[in-house]
């Protein structure tokens, strides 16, 4: 049955996880020119077995090939030189890139057009979905679908020989979900090899020429679509073998406690249902259908936009989990890293911090009581730690869940709302918490339980709500309640509720679109910042005709020339996310090493040294700066301070008073100027917008914008990132001995601590310019008008007469001012 | 996403049951005390006479400034902040303290009361920027620190004054041999500690340190927590800057910008965790003692500042490598990859 001439084909792949096998010796093959559903429920193993296809996962047994060759290399770029595409369900874009950028960096390098072609090479990649996608829209802004559409487009556009779809159709409307089939069938008549993986059994039927089904990371059949019936795959689907041990359930639930009437959001369309006393209640569907906001909601977690919720007659406060607190529900969350525990804090903190009211009077914890009630609770629920005071991190999965729940029964909760309760945790451990579930249940605070495992909610629960597109389509109680019925309902309800959903408007490209656009883009803050500029120069203009005279010019520009350099570095390094404190200290530090060499009465081959030792002094810093942040994972603002104060320590070693005067040779030549405006200057604006279009039109400007706006979805389009990293800071120190070389005319003598203000304002003046801090967007051009207002303002400050404390007050102003407002527009638009 | 695909690979889990002295905190900061121990005692040998009760009592008042100023930058790195502003808000407390009675006859408690409340400020504005604005620390407080020093620029006018008196009379006395100053900081800090230790405050205060999104769910309200975590900080600053004028009598209007390394310094080699939720004050204010001990040996053994400046970054430096290195990564992969009974077994 293995065809191993062309398509895909895995043989024996096994891939473990700590606590669980995913994939048990699989063997998968898809011929050129088939649609091959792959079929399973939540956590089959279905994206694993393609995460391992694609080379993003090693497994631990096993081979690939594609199109009849060994895969090289496990990595997602190998994979993708071999022809195979992906298109995720979750699109990993880069959102600060525009959709063009985006596409650039999907294919592989034989595809990709000249900078010019792209614009309209990108928007024939995209008409294969047929939506209106602008190439040049940033691809944060676009819908859900259109991101998933743009993923689709950009698998396409790598021409692969096997193309895997995966969940492609969650965000599509019924036109464009009938638009991607037939893309899909175009493509398998041209010989593609298609994986196609869907929950949705009706769309699978309709499209597939074979189906796999995947349960418990085993192959369970592979069957031809015109031979199967949607029943039989269910049937294979469901009948996961019971592992776990669960608890009886109760002949009674008890009277009414919580009511939900209509609760509606985003995902949710009127949701309401009743809650008992002794009741354990299960939400069950498949990933994304508004089950999960539902619960949240519940707890406070995720904003409501409408309905209602009492618990024993009483209205709770949604909105936040400190209101829904109040009212006693008590959320147990499903990321238990990041919000179910503290995982660098000990179990005693964690479990304590919950635990206050009991274990505090005054304000006071009392040590013996919280270490009493502590140990209780380990005892209880039974988690195994060597000490109370071991960090979360260090426990097993099993044992960190039983802590979050521990700390959400310590809370005293009235309901009890569990998100996956035991998602990754071994079968000893999930009879435990099913057991203590249901304890709680029969003590009188009924229970709620989201799970994507069919067999736990079938086992656990009095009844299950089955979610699809925000809405309960089936209530199983009693003796309804089994994984197969669960399994269908889920299934099966997939695609009813679709034709209701609305198109959203149409987006035009018009001219006012454009508008809005530029107001809202990387360039917007230029537009401001010459505004102001103007506005400055009016006002002192009016205070003194000096202002505008070729000498103040000269001289104001002259002041500028060194900070455009320094601000580009800093800006090259901010967009990756980080920080270069040190570009102030490290130019006075390459004044000082100058005011060694480059005198008069030394003769060229001395001037080469000094400026070679200059160019040295400064690589080594930049490697030292990347080094520290990359390898040793030091925070960048930290790592640069450190070089910050070593280079003031430095310069003071070398020169402890100002001395050593510069050639004038060398002054003169670099401060020299054509009518007011100095020649670095021209070479300033040259290099900050030549790093404009490097950064726009270049795949390494693509590269350094990438790395900083997603690591994650970087690393999963080949950027190396580690490169990338270390580099800025190298790019960073060299544009600052450029920037020294110009401080070192200006002043003219080896002043040990000239350099020192320049950080803050090269800072500024990147911040000014629209940089976002947390890397991914920012403009050159902006830069160069940031430098140049920062300049006109403490010209403005010495020409209206006002003191030296104005200028500080300007700086850090500005720089509040313009990180604020910035950081607010980027806020709304997301 | 498949569920089985999104468990993360248990971490570290060493053979459970046993206990395991890496796994348990205390050596994190225990080692700043013996490092210390060993640089007193190794301190006569660099350079004789540092260990004399002159050279140390001198040292001691520096010490405890610097240990109160450490005091806000942990405080504020306790919840994965950092904060510049150390120098501005040490500048504009000495200059309200001696400046505001110097000139205008404000009494020297008013003026002090003003400096801390100032100091305060500061830290509610770069506090606010950081939790409503979502501004970065580092930017917000490096804005505010400009802001800072302007002021100072304005009220000093650019020339120093005289601390009072009084002010100065406490500042360089002591009580039975003790250095008044030193006194100040064991009870600040020691207090602090105790709130963060034995409060629910103080347990909530790092509850929201080590995960925001955690201590959200926990009902806790995380954006009072971290603003209050910045006004606590001003707070220490404008304490350290007062006591610092106070002692130099006549102190530089820019005082403060020497600290402001040695605080982050203090923090990281105390063994917080710069991504904030593990903290220890005492810890801190050791490290604090460490690093002025440090300056005192380098100078007496002849080193100009422009080395002491060098030493302090060759410290923070090696501090901050060897916690980043991800050592038990780099051991995992020298020992052999033995499986892991605690994570791939079910337990019974």
């Amino acid at each position: 049955m293995v065809d191993s001439t062309a398509g895909l084909v895995l043989r024996g792949v096994t891939k473990r996880f700590p606590g669980v096998v995913a994939l048990d010796a699989v063997d998968f093959e898809v011929r050129p020119g088939e649609i091959h559903a792959l079929v399973g429920g939540n956590g089959a193993g279905k994206s694993t077995l393609m995460a391992v296809a694609s080379g993003a996962l090693a497994p631990d047994a096993g081979t690939i090939e594609i199109a009849g060759e060994p895969m090289r290399q496990i990595s997602p770029i190998a994979a993708r030189e071999q022809g195979l595409a992906i298109a995720f369900q979750h699109p990993a874009l880069l959102p600060d890139l525009t959709v063009t950028e985006n596409l650039l960096l999907s294919v592989p390098k034989r595809l990709r057009p000249s900078f010019g072609d792209a614009q309209d090479w990108a928007r024939e990649r995209l008409l294969p979905m047929g939506m209106d996608i602008d190439p040049a829209a940033v691809a944060g802004r676009l819908t859900l679908a259109e991101k998933q559409a743009l993923e689709i487009c950009g698998a396409l556009a790598c021409e692969p020989s096997v193309l895997i779809l995966d969940e492609p159709t969650e965000p599509f409307m019924v036109a464009e979900i009938d638009r991607l089939f037939e893309q899909v069938r175009k493509a398998a008549a041209g010989g593609m090899a298609v994986v196609y993986i869907s929950h949705r059994l009706p769309d699978v039927m309709a499209l597939a020429d074979r189906l796999t089904v995947l349960r418990d990371g085993q192959i369970r059949g592979t069957f031809l679509a015109s031979e199967v019936t949607e029943e039989e795959i269910i049937t294979r689907i469901a009948g996961r073998e019971i592992d776990a041990l669960f608890p009886p359930r109760p002949d009674s639930v008890g009277d009414v406690v919580m009511e939900v009437r209509d609760l509606r959001s985003d995902r949710l369309r009127g949701i309401t249902t009743t809650l008992a006393r002794n009741e354990v209640l299960g939400l069950a569907g498949v990933e994304g259908n508004g089950q999960r906001e539902f619960i949240r909601a519940l707890g406070g977690a995720d904003p409501v936009t409408g309905g209602g919720v009492t618990v024993a007659g009483r209205p709770v406060e949604l909105g936040s989990p400190r209101r829904a607190r109040r009212a006693g529900v008590v959320l147990m969350p499903q990321e238990r890293h990041v919000e179910g525990v503290a995982t660098v804090l000990s179990v005693k903190e964690n479990l304590g911090v919950a635990a206050t009211n009991q274990t505090a009077s005054a304000g006071v914890v009392k040590g013996s009581a919280e270490n009493a009630l502590v140990a209780e609770e380990i005892r209880q629920l039974g988690i195994k730690v060597a000490s109370p005071d071991s960090a979360v991190e260090h426990l097993s999965g099993g044992n960190q869940q039983k802590v979050v729940l521990g700390r959400s029964l310590l809370s005293d909760p009235k309901v009890l709302l569990c998100d996956e309760p035991t998602q990754g945790i071994d079968v000893g451990v999930r009879s435990d918490i099913y057991h203590r579930l249901r304890s709680t249940a029969e003590s009188g605070t009924p229970v709620v339980v989201l799970s994507s495992d069919n067999v736990e909610l079938a086992g656990l629960c009095d009844r299950v709500l089955v979610f699809s597109r925000g809405r309960v389509v089936r209530e199983l109680t009693g003796d309804e309640i089994s994984e197969h019925a669960i399994t269908e309902a889920s299934l099966t309800a997939a695609t009813s509720a679709q034709s209701e959903e609305a198109a959203g408007p149409a987006r035009r490209t018009g001219p006012l679109d454009r508008f809005r656009r530029l107001l809202s883009s990387e360039q917007a803050p230029s537009l401001f910042l010459a505004a102001a500029i103007v506005l400055l120069a009016l006002v002192s203009a009016t205070r003194s005709d000096r202002f505008l005279s070729e000498f103040n010019i000269a001289s104001m520009l002259g002041l500028a020339a060194p900070v455009l350099f320094l601000a580009a570095g800093q800006l090259i390094v901010m967009l990756t996310g980080g920080i270069d404190l040190s570009v102030g200290p490290l130019s006075g530090t390459l004044v000082v090493i100058a005011s060694f060499y480059l005198l008069d009465g030394y003769g060229a081959g001395w001037w080469i040294i000094g400026l070679l030792l200059m160019f040295l002094a400064a690589a080594a810093v930049g490697l030292g700066n990347g080094m520290m942040v990359r390898y040793a994972r030091v925070t960048p603002v930290v790592a640069t301070l450190v070089t910050y104060t070593a280079l003031q320590g430095l310069s003071l070693v070398m020169r402890d008073s100002p001395g050593g005067s510069i050639s004038s040779t060398i002054t003169e030549a670099l401060g020299a100027r054509i009518g007011p405006i100095p020649y670095a200057v021209i070479v300033g604006a040259a290099v900050l917008i030549g790093l404009e279009v490097m950064s726009r039109r270049s795949m390494m400007g693509l590269r350094l914008r990438g790395a900083g706006s997603s690591e994650h979805a970087a690393r999963n389009r080949g950027i190396p990132v580690a490169r990338v990293h270390l580099a800025v800071y190298v790019a960073s120190a060299l544009l600052t001995m450029l920037g020294a070389l110009l401080l070192m005319a200006q002043i003219g003598v080896g002043d040990p601590t000239a350099g020192v203000s320049y950080t803050m304002a090269s800072i500024t003046a990147v911040v000014l310019g629209g940089a976002s801090i947390f890397g991914g967007r920012g403009s050159f051009i902006g830069v160069l008008f940031g430098v140049v207002l920062l300049q006109v303002i403490q010209n403005t400050t010495v020409f209206l007469g006002l003191s030296q404390a104005w200028q500080y007050w300007m700086l850090g102003l500005m720089a509040l001012a313009a990180t604020a407002i910035y950081s607010q527009v980027r806020a709304k638009r997301a | 996403m498949s569920r089985r695909t999104t468990s993360p690979p248990a971490k570290r889990a060493g053979p459970g049951g046993l206990i395991d002295l890496r796994r348990l905190r205390a050596g994190r900061f225990s080692s700043i005390w013996l490092i210390t121990l060993l640089l007193f005692a190794a301190s006569p040998l660099i350079s004789p006479g540092s260990l004399s009760g002159s050279a140390v009592l001198s040292m001691l008042p520096f010490a405890a400034v610097m240990a109160i100023a450490a005091l806000g930058q942990t405080l504020v790195v306790a919840h994965g902040g950092i904060d510049l502003s150390v120098p501005g808000g040490m500048a504009l407390a000495a200059v309200l303290a001696t400046k505001l009675p110097a000139a205008s006859g404000v009494p020297v408690w008013a003026a002090v009361g003003l400096a801390l409340v100032v100091g305060a400020l500061g830290g509610l504005i770069i506090g606010f920027a950081v939790v409503r604005l979502s501004i970065a620390a580092f930017v917000a407080s490096l804005a505010v620190n400009s802001i800072l020093i302007g002021v100072v620029l304005q009220v000093s006018s650019g020339f120093p004054a005289s601390a009072g008196a009084a002010l100065s009379a406490f500042a360089v006395g002591s009580v039975a041999g003790i250095p008044n100053l030193l006194l100040v900081a064991v009870v600040v800090v020691g207090l602090a500690h105790w709130i963060i230790r034995h409060t629910v405050l103080g347990r909530r205060f790092i509850a929201v340190g080590a995960g925001r999104p955690a201590a959200r769910l926990l009902g806790l309200p995380t954006g009072s927590y971290e603003m209050g975590a910045y006004v606590a900080a001003g707070i220490c600053y404008s304490l350290a800057g007062v006591l610092l004028a106070g002692y130099l009598r006549t102190p530089d209007i820019l005082l403060g910008n020497t600290y402001l390394l040695p605080t982050i310094a203090a923090v990281v080699l105390g063994g917080s965790l710069l991504s904030g939720g593990i903290t220890n004050l005492a810890a801190t204010a050791v490290a604090a003692l460490f690093l002025t001990q440090l300056d005192q040996v380098v100078l007496a053994a002849g080193a100009s500042t422009a080395t002491q400046l060098l030493v302090q970054a060759a410290v923070l430096a090696l501090s901050v490598v060897a916690r980043g290195v991800p050592w038990s990564a780099v051991r995992a992969r020298l020992t052999t990859r033995a499986p892991d009974p605690a994570s791939t077994l079910p337990s019974r």
